[in-house]
């Protein structure tokens, strides 16, 4: 706790003097300030669950090969909100199209791994885990959680979500998960609270009483600080119809929890379009836009714009050429997308070819996904080992600085 | 130790049970030990095991009955359940359903704009003339995902009604497991009808014939329409249902190839459905040569399934995944290979499986004992169970709270099922768990009914408030002054007809079709409870309560806090006196005690 006074006394500090034009000037803040800056940084990691449509995402308009490939789902190049000669995102994606157009996006193309898996859930634990085609008990972000963070903070890594993320799983920390703030919290009368609100429960006698001994330390200390970020958050931005947990997570980034890792996500397979595609897979993307590009603008204004990077991701992609349902089956490299003020904007990697395809009729990948775990491990949260992290060196891209 | 059963006797029960606790652990050598238990090995804490395990908790009376009986006839009982008279009320169908909205629209779009070529849709004709002429079709198509979704609803209802009152827990229990394996959601399948019909097959089949329960499943109309049957067909197959059907329902990754599932879903192809009725369109259905798993013919889907079913590693996959929800979370390659044995010998049979798996030593080893984390539901039920109710509340109500754990009944959040384990159980579940106890012991009194009054989402009260003012339609409906993201701004861009409005009409005439859920509060009955058990002291009581709720014993420390609570709560450590008002003193102990973590296991 007295980490986090200090931060945020010298935050105000910076913040005034940057206001009275003076931070730049003077000798005894930057050393300091620089240091201080990197253990600020927050990641936030958004899935999009069920396998997002890239090439209806951000669509390679100019070449003929794609309106071949998809000629009834295929989206017309003067629908779409075009960022260069080359692509333009889906219709209702104006926010992404701004981001990318104020340098605050990078484009990661042609992501994935060798020997795909079409299987969402076994695909999705490859991501989550950063260990394609291999057994790992642990998300690469609880195994970052524990290599950033020996100490062990409380409340240092949260999922928003139903349930825990595999992607969160950390053999040392325990991730603070929960869904509805104004539910996370413990009901009971006054005469009960001691009984309640302390761990009451001495050494346990089999390791799933353990397990949900910790689960409950951890409710304990997380669910006060959570629900008087959220009581005391208001913001008139505009997150869209679907806010996906962003302004959650704006409101404890607002109060400044030590938080470092975020993980939310769009739940429960949305983006798994096998049948007339067109108009619900538009409008989910149009919800993922409006979301990211609120949090975005929720950033500036609570004045913590040059700490928050994005990742947005999804399991893989989907096949080149639409399928007779006017959908689209599964497929394999997929866009990812780091979205932030830090972040050098434009396009990464190779993009795949839409005339040289697997036998799978899918697109071939350029980017193995961590090197994109790789970049962000090293380049914004400042570890310089990702290569334990990831078990393997991948190079990184200059996305940051 | 068969001392102890001299119930209703308060402290007897009380000691009973933890003297076992103590005597409780098994020997080591019982783990992964698949041969029976012997009669000298059974006692109380093992028939309360067996009937937690097998169905939804039970009531010290019922576990009484079950210690007196050997374990062999115990779980005989639990598994040949069909001679056990079990009268149980039908789903009392609404009437929400009518003729005219089938075939269903895929989608809102389809709906209208098969109105807008055709001039009708759903049963419904547009208007020849005026403003918003097909705004009944738009109605009409919300109004039957909304009845739907409450139908789902009142249908999750009607089944835990089942679980809490059923004679035959085990035929719940593995209606449960099914429903999780073949996971089916009325979110996609938007039609309650074949949600209840399935459910209704599983319960059938519930112990029957794996075969016979997995070829039903593919001919089910709600799996076909979850899984897109409907677009299968020759010369364009559809890999979504041949790809489960491998990868979750029978064999797991890794055990075959991309191509095995594009060859077996042409086997499949032209399989669909006809209002509640499978039917197979030879047109559709490709009959040429398929080769799958390395078979070759021109197989149909049932070939395929046996095809599958012939595969070692199906026996393995289903027997391994009963274990896992039965009996505990890991299970070495070696146990794998005997359950797998053990299912395959007795070709499919899921009963004498069960049995076996019952009976064994390892189901009775420390590796299974209270190492299981129920599932809301098993949470939910079994609570009540144990509280001795004879229905299941209206407040709170069933689904939200199940949900708001993480599982819900008809609506499983994808294809693969609810994980399970430690899955359910993080920071903010825990917490929702004991808030679950509490809006159980001290109902809200502010309850409002998410089947009758609308979120906010789509502004549905102030549309209809505006209305009722006299405001017209384009005002009434304009969402309110927020800076409007792209979203927002195309929502009401069609002019044959308003999306609000008909989000309106439809929640309006949902409600007027569905017979509503009734909202009544548990019938709870504490000092009832501690008085039929004889307790004297407030430390009986809490004592009482612990083991009638708790499989695993609490420090005495603990014991003893939580008798001091109840003590002050009563103003006196003697029941007798405090009997004329002890009730919501005895709740709030309850609440305490359910409260503890270790609650979750079962």
């Amino acid at each position: 706790m007295s980490d986090h006074h200090t931060n945020l006394t010298r935050r105000q500090l910076l913040s005034a003097l940057a206001g009275a034009g003076l931070s730049a000037g003077l000798p005894w803040l930057p050393a300091q300030a620089a240091q201080n800056d990197a253990s600020r940084r927050i990641l936030v990691v958004m899935e999009l669950s069920g396998a997002n449509d890239g090439l209806n995402t951000l669509v390679p308009y100019a070449d003929d090969a794609y309106y071949r490939l998809r000629p009834k789902i295929g989206i017309k190049a003067n629908k779409l909100r075009k960022i260069d000669d080359h692509f333009g995102f889906s219709p209702g994606m104006s926010g992404f199209e701004q981001l990318f157009k104020d340098g605050r996006m990078a484009v990661m193309h042609g992501c994935g791994y060798a020997q795909p898996s079409f299987s969402h859930f076994t695909s999705m634990a490859y991501w989550h885990t950063g260990v394609p085609n291999g057994g790992e008990p642990y998300g690469w972000l609880g195994r970052v959680a524990d290599a950033i963070d020996p100490k062990l903070t409380p409340n240092f890594l949260v999922n928003i979500d139903e349930r825990q993320s595999l992607a969160v799983r950390a053999a040392q920390h325990v991730p603070v998960v929960f869904d509805d703030p104004d539910r996370f919290t413990r009901k009971g009368l006054l005469q009960s609270r001691a009984l309640l609100d302390n761990g009451m429960q001495g050494n346990a006698a089999n390791p799933a009483q353990n397990f949900l001994h910790s689960v409950a330390d951890s409710a304990r200390q997380a669910s006060g600080l959570v629900r008087a970020a959220w009581d005391n958050y208001k913001t008139p931005v505009d997150y869209g119809i679907i806010p996906l947990d962003l302004t959650k997570v704006a409101a404890m980034i607002k109060a400044d929890l030590p938080t470092r890792l975020y993980y939310v996500g769009y739940r429960h397979n949305a983006f798994d379009t096998h049948v007339q595609q067109s108009e619900q897979h538009q409008r989910l993307l149009t919800y993922v836009s409006d979301a990211v590009t609120g949090f975005m603008k929720d950033l500036e204004r609570i004045g913590r714009a040059d700490d928050v990077t994005l990742l947005v991701f999804s399991e893989f992609g989907r096949r080149a050429s639409e399928n007779t349902s006017l959908g689209t089956d599964h497929g394999t490299a997929n866009h990812m997308y780091v979205i932030g003020k830090p972040v050098k904007g434009g396009h990464y990697g190779d993009v795949p070819s839409l005339t040289d395809l697997d036998e799978g009729g899918n697109l071939k990948f350029t980017t193995d996904f961590r090197r994109v775990y790789a970049t962000l491990i090293e380049g914004w949260l400042q570890h310089a080992d990702s290569k334990t992290l990831l078990s393997g060196d991948f190079k990184t891209f200059p996305v940051f600085g | 130790m068969t001392t102890g059963f001299h119930f209703p006797s308060c402290i007897a029960l009380a000691l009973a049970t933890f003297v076992s606790s103590v005597a409780l652990g098994s020997p080591a050598i019982w783990t992964n030990d698949l041969s029976p238990i012997n009669h000298a090995d059974w006692n109380r804490d093992r028939a309360a095991h067996l009937l937690e395990r097998t169905g939804f908790g039970a009531t010290p009376e019922e576990i009484n009955e079950f210690a007196k009986l050997s374990p062999s006839q115990a779980v005989r009982r639990l598994v040949r359940y069909q001679r056990i008279a079990n009268p149980q009320p039908a789903f009392e169908h609404s009437g929400a359903f009518d003729a005219g909205l089938e075939p269903f629209a895929t989608s809102r779009p389809a709906a209208t704009e098969l109105a807008r070529d055709t001039g009708e849709s759903l049963g419904v004709r547009v208007k020849p003339e005026g403003n918003r002429r097909i705004q009944q079709v738009a109605d009409r198509y919300l109004y039957w995902l909304r009845a739907s979704k409450l139908e789902s609803q009142r249908i999750g209802y009607w089944w835990a009604n089942r679980m809490l009152t059923t004679r035959r827990p085990l035929e719940e229990k593995m209606t449960l497991f099914w429903h999780g394996h073949f996971a089916t959601g009325d979110e996609k399948v938007r039609d309650y009808r074949k949600m209840l019909k399935q459910n209704e097959m599983f319960r059938a089949k519930a112990t029957g014939n794996f075969r016979d329960l997995l070829i039903g499943v593919a001919k089910d109309p709600a799996m076909l329409a979850y899984l897109d049957a409907a677009v299968n067909v020759k010369g364009a197959p559809n890999e979504n249902f041949a790809r489960e059907i491998m990868e979750l329902f029978t064999m797991g990754v890794g055990n075959y190839t991309e191509e095995d599932i594009r060859e077996a879903a042409r086997a499949f192809t032209g399989w669909n459905y006809r209002g509640l009725d499978f039917v197979v369109n030879p047109a559709q259905h490709d009959a040429d040569v398929k080769t799958v798993l390395g078979h070759t013919g021109k197989f149909d889907g049932v070939q395929v399934i046996d095809i599958i079913l012939a595969q070692p590693v199906t026996a393995e996959f289903v027997a391994t995944k009963l274990y896992r929800f039965f009996v505990r979370d890991e299970v070495t390659p070696e146990l794998r290979m005997k359950l797998g044995k053990l299912l395959r010998d007795s070709r499919y049979e899921i009963a004498p499986f069960l049995e076996t798996i019952f009976n064994s030593r390892d189901f009775y080893s420390d590796e299974a004992v209270a190492t299981h984390i129920k599932s809301p539901v098993e949470l939910v039920v079994s609570t009540y169970r144990k509280m001795g109710l004879k229905e299941v509340p209206g407040i709170p109500d069933f689904n939200e709270l199940t949900d708001s754990m993480g599982q819900k009944l008809m609506f499983p959040p994808n294809v693969a099922g609810w994980a399970s384990g430690k899955s359910w159980i993080t920071p903010g579940l825990l917490l929702v768990r004991g808030n679950f106890i509490y809006d159980t012991v001290f109902p809200q009194i502010d309850f409002v009914a998410n089947d009758r009054v609308p979120g906010s989402q789509y502004q549905i009260i102030s549309v209809a408030e505006q209305l009722s003012m006299g405001k017209d339609v384009t005002t009434a409906t304009k969402p309110d002054g927020k800076e409007l993201s792209s979203m927002s701004m195309q929502a009401d861009r069609d002019e044959d007809f308003n999306t609000r409005l008909a989000s309106y009409h439809a929640w309006r005439k949902a409600i007027e079709k569905v017979k509503p859920i009734p909202r009544t509060t548990a019938q709870l009955d504490v000092t009832g409870m501690v008085r039929a058990a004889g307790c004297k002291t407030a430390q009986d009581a809490v004592d009482h309560l612990l083991v009638r709720f708790l499989i695993t014993p609490v420090s005495s420390e603990l014991r003893k806090k939580i008798g001091e609570l109840l003590a002050a709560d009563l103003g006196t450590t003697d029941l007798k006196a405090a009997d004329s008002y002890m009730e919501d003193a005895l709740r709030n102990a309850l609440h305490v005690i359910l409260s503890l973590p270790d609650y979750q296991l079962g």
